[in-house]
């Protein structure tokens, strides 16, 4: 039998291998079903965000201005200096981190690890060497000669400029770059981990204000990151202005009297802080010694910061609100207020000063002076200590006088604002200390004594304020018995220049006193000037006021210096009514403050306040320009 | 008899006990089309993968001349080997043996290192890929191996000897190193063998035996391989990486959707994630461009190819043509498993060409010879009839 010829052909293999192709492009049709039909939309999103990239283009940041819209703070084109490591040849590494690190003014090696660190995690990405904006000196020298400086780039940025710097830093304050912390809570506002964030004044409380909108600008990018071509971009819009109640002028002429003060070495650190009583705008605020924001603003350096926490007179704190301090004799018009509202004491309520000091339980409390007879005005123009003991707590110059005692003190400070913060537009506020027993007892565990109260009485001891919060009451007394909620914001512009509704400024509360109370304190504080402590030479307006004079240290001696131990800071709060009565009509206060008076070796020297005072309040009222 | 060509020792014939006839009326015309329409669509996706690319400078079309070219040059292949009887292949088995083997060794002696392996020859600018050759000629070695003792078929001997010719080739290849395509001259072995007649107990023996011994081969991967095979499995492990590739094409493959973006609009591959976009991932950009519907008409092509090589086999006059056809059909089925299966993560990363689509003379050229060879056994095929 033949054998059949095509014996060589298997059939069977053949359909078996048939069938092969038939699963092999089942399996591949169905996964390609899959990725393609039923997760297409699913990858073409991927792709679409391989390919795509929203970045944040930043918004310039709104101006500010004083009133009349002079500028406080602006922005001036800055210089970022960056390296993309693709572009900078291996061979040529060492010489530029040296010639780098020299014109930036950083050390080398920190150049070759930033530069070394960002090689290996994308070295198409451009890298900031100098965290802090470079000067246009500098960036213009890296750009002229950029043959010596391969894989540089230099780019325009923003730069925060406060036009007089420490002028203003108590109240603006200053940016600074975003915190971590901060960044994890605000990222969903749209901030970025190289924002900068308004860091404490003004800057800081009117953040929201401030920073513009910002923009995007969709890119096509590659696998290595580059940026291929825009495809599309929505404009960031600038901040708001944010205008404030402070007068530049004003503001000037405080700082340049107290400033000289300083530098005289008359005192070792003022507070001037102007306001109008009937609304509580402030229009000056003045922290002596402060420091320069624009140091913040352009990176300030280690050594820098170490100098301003090393100065013991604290420069970075607005002393005007951050601080507190013994009110001294200002607080005489609470005691009187209290005795008066309370009905222990009236206009004619007299004491016969007849000695400059008396005892009480051993302890011996005294009087700057003999006063003879005084009755409220005379006691309070005079600044009589014992008159206002015998308010306060009574004493045996004026037996049938009764004390009103330290609660009720207490609870016509509290009206006025003592012991709680004003709520001012600015951060980091003290809120001072209203002592009465019930306080001593929880703080001190101990029981209120007379003396206590005689301290109390004349704004020394446990009581502390701060310069805005005896400013406010001082103005509440000024214009009627309305305590304003003071305020520095004037008004918010947006770019197209129109104003951005705000809370109109609010009262924190009336006065539960009596007119006739509240005139008879402006009558007496006017009194202080015309014929008391604050006697004001040749004076061209009717300044009403009150001194004040804290002590502390020892109580007698001098020191190595010659210096007296015992130190005191001055006080003089001042308004202008509109006519030389007792009307509720002054549009200015003012309160002077200066620390450590004692460095002028006179044993009685005029308080400085008073003279610097009657100068600013009638050049910037009566010299207008 | 007749009148013999060539008076040398062995007839020039020798294998034919009746006379050949080279009909061109039997010219397999379906294959003819199928292969013109691939080498057309690999034309096209030259273009588009090219069109915006970042990767390559100049001209776009300088890319599309030169495919045009090796198509060129292909289809002249195919015509001059479809004139000779494929006999003549039967006869000079073992000097194409020692060609195979001397290619490959040129290669690791004198080739060209790129992208971190040694697989082309530079002569006279041009770039040849000898391996690619090399897997047609081991199909012409092995297919006559075989044929030549189909009586002894059932022997374990036949198929160690058979292994024993192969291995030399696939350790070159290996070294250069080149797993995907050592493995696609492993596969033509297993499809020949298969065809021939190999006694299935044996076959998949060999491959229970492959399976057993994968601690072994793994300790011999390079670290990269292994890396791939790793990524293969779960590619997000190391997504900057050694998944990069894999989850690109992914994206690339899925982003296209029903009919794909366009041809040219593709994103994945201009803007360089998608890696080698004209050659091992090319597959990745046609989905990416043409879609579902693009994939589909590229499986159907593949699919008529593939089924007429198996009919040219099945009809050929004689086993070695037969086995012929079934190598080839074997190496063009595992190549494009292989590669769309890698684009779509059925299969780990190896540099294995697409036939027809992937960019690249040496391939297309190996191809149009295989498919040259394949008409050549069709046109000699035994007249129907009783």
């Amino acid at each position: 039998m033949r054998e059949n010829p095509r014996a060589f052909v298997h059939p069977r293999r053949f359909i078996a291998f048939a069938a092969a192709i038939a699963v092999v492009f089942s399996a591949l049709t169905v996964r390609l079903y899959d990725l393609e039909i039923v997760r297409g939309d699913y990858y073409h999103d991927l792709s679409e965000q391989n390919r795509i990239l929203r970045l944040p283009v930043a918004a310039e940041r709104g101006g500010i201005t004083d009133r009349r819209g002079y500028v406080l703070a602006r922005n001036v084109p800055g210089f970022a200096v960056s390296v993309i490591p693709v572009d900078l040849p291996r061979s040529r590494e060492t010489e530029l981190f040296q010639r780098l690190g020299a014109v930036l003014g950083l050390p080398s090696d920190a150049v070759a690890d930033t530069v070394r660190t960002q090689r290996q995690r994308n070295p198409y990405e451009p890298v900031r060497i100098s965290k802090t904006p470079v000067p246009r000196e500098i960036a213009f020298g890296i750009t002229e000669r950029a043959e010596l400086f391969p894989g540089v780039r230099v780019d325009p940025e923003s730069i925060r400029l406060y036009v007089d710097g420490t002028l203003y830093s108590p109240v603006i304050g200053y940016t600074g770059p975003i915190t971590e912390d901060e960044l994890q809570k605000l990222r969903d506002q749209g901030y970025l981990g190289d924002d900068d964030i308004g860091r404490t004044g003004i800057e800081s409380v009117y953040e929201r204000y401030l920073r513009g909108t910002y923009g995007w600008r969709e890119i096509e990018r590659d696998a290595a990151q580059r940026e291929i071509k825009t495809l599309a971009l929505q404009q960031p819009i600038v901040g708001n202005t944010v205008v404030l109640t402070i007068d530049d002028r004003l503001q000037k002429l405080l700082d340049a009297e107290l400033r000289k003060g300083v530098v005289e070495d008359r005192f070792t650190q003022a507070v001037g802080i102007a306001m109008n009583p009937q609304n509580g705008e402030i229009l000056a605020m003045v922290s002596i010694p402060g420091y320069d924001n624009n140091m913040f603003a352009r990176g300030i350096t280690t050594s820098e910061l170490a100098a301003l926490n090393a100065d013991d007179r604290h420069p970075l704190v607005n002393k005007a609100v951050g601080d507190q301090y013994p009110a001294g004799s200002t607080f005489k018009m609470v005691t009187g207020l209290s005795a008066l509202s309370e009905g222990t004491a009236t206009r004619s309520t007299t004491v016969n000063v007849s000695a400059m000091s008396f005892s009480v339980s051993g302890t011996t409390f005294y009087d700057w002076r003999a006063h003879g007879t005084l009755d409220f005005v005379t006691g309070f123009a005079h600044s009589s200590d014992i008159y206002f003991y015998t308010l306060a707590g009574g004493t045996p110059f004026a037996p049938n006088v009764r004390g009103v005692g330290p609660e009720a003190i207490a609870k016509y400070g509290k009206m006025l604002g003592f012991g709680s913060p004003t709520g001012i537009d600015l951060p980091n506020e003290a809120s001072g200390i209203m002592p009465d027993p019930e306080w001593k007892l929880a703080t001190q565990d101990e029981p209120w004594t007379i003396g206590n109260t005689y301290q109390e009485a004349i704004g020394q001891g446990f009581v502390a304020v701060t310069p805005l919060q005896l400013l406010n009451a001082y103005a509440s007394v000024a214009n009627g018995g309305t305590l304003w909620q003071p305020h520095l914001l004037k008004q918010v512009t947006s770019p197209t220049g129109a104003a951005v509704p705000l809370a109109q400024a609010k009262p924190i509360r009336k006065l539960d006193m009596t007119q006739e109370n509240l005139r008879l304190l402006r009558e007496a504080a006017r009194r202080v000037v015309t014929i008391g402590h604050a006697y004001m030479p040749n004076a061209r307006l009717p300044i009403a006021g009150k001194t004040g004079t804290a002590e502390f240290g020892a109580s007698s001696g001098r020191d190595s210096a010659g210096r007296n131990k015992l130190g005191f800071h001055n006080w003089f709060i001042s308004f202008v009514p509109q006519a030389d009565n007792s009307d509720p009509t002054a549009q200015i206060a003012m309160v002077i403050f200066t620390y450590d008076s004692s460095k002028s070796l006179c044993d009685n020297c005029f308080n400085p306040a008073v003279g610097m005072s009657q100068r600013i309040l009638e050049t910037y009222l009566l010299d207008t320009k | 008899m007749s009148v013999r060509p060539l008076a040398i020792p062995h007839p020039a014939t020798p294998l034919h006990d009746r006379p050949v006839a080279r009909r061109w009326t039997e010219i397999d015309p379906i294959l003819l089309i199928v292969t013109l329409l691939l080498i057309a669509y690999g034309l096209v996706m030259t273009y588009s993968t090219t069109a915006e690319t970042r990767t390559f400078t100049g001209d776009p079309m300088q890319f599309v001349i030169r495919g045009a070219i090796w198509a060129g040059v292909g289809m002249a292949t195919m015509t001059a080997v479809a004139m000779f009887d494929y006999a003549w292949l039967g006869t000079f088995a073992p000097v194409l043996y020692l060609v195979t083997l001397g290619l490959l060794a040129i290669v690791l002696q004198f080739g060209t290192a790129s992208l971190g392996a040694q697989r082309s020859v530079n002569i006279a600018g041009l770039t040849f890929q000898f391996s690619e050759v090399a897997k047609v000629l081991m199909i012409v070695v092995l297919a006559k191996y075989f044929a030549d003792r189909r009586a002894r078929i059932g022997s374990p001997l036949v198929m160690l000897f058979g292994m024993a010719l192969l291995a030399p080739a696939v350790f070159l290849v290996y070294r250069q190193p080149d797993l995907g395509t050592s493995l696609v001259f492993i596969a033509i072995f297993f499809g020949i063998a298969f065809l021939a007649g190999a006694r299935m107990w044996q076959l998949v023996g060999l491959v229970a035996i492959a399976a057993a011994s994968f601690p072994v081969i793994w300790a011999l991967l390079k670290d990269y391989q292994r890396a791939r095979l790793s990524a293969f499995l779960d590619p997000y492990s190391d997504p900057q990486g050694a998944g990069w590739n894999i989850i690109q094409s992914l994206i690339a493959v899925g982003s296209g959707g029903a009919t794909g973006k366009g041809l040219t609009a593709g994103t994945q591959s201009p803007l360089g994630y998608l890696p080698i976009a004209e050659s091992d991932f090319v597959f990745a950009g046609l989905a990416e461009d043409l879609g579902f519907a693009g994939a589909i008409i590229l499986f159907a092509l593949y699919i008529v190819m593939l089924f007429a090589a198996l009919r040219v086999a099945f009809r050929a006059r004689d086993p070695f043509g037969m086995l012929i056809g079934g190598g080839i059909a074997t190496m063009l089925l595992f190549q494009i498993l292989v590669n769309v299966g890698m684009a779509i993560s059925l299969m780990p990363v190896t540099g294995i060409p697409l036939p027809f689509i992937s960019h690249g003379g040496s391939s297309l050229v190996s191809i149009c010879f295989a498919l040259g060879v394949l008409q050549s056994i069709s046109m000699r095929r035994e007249p129907e009839g009783p």
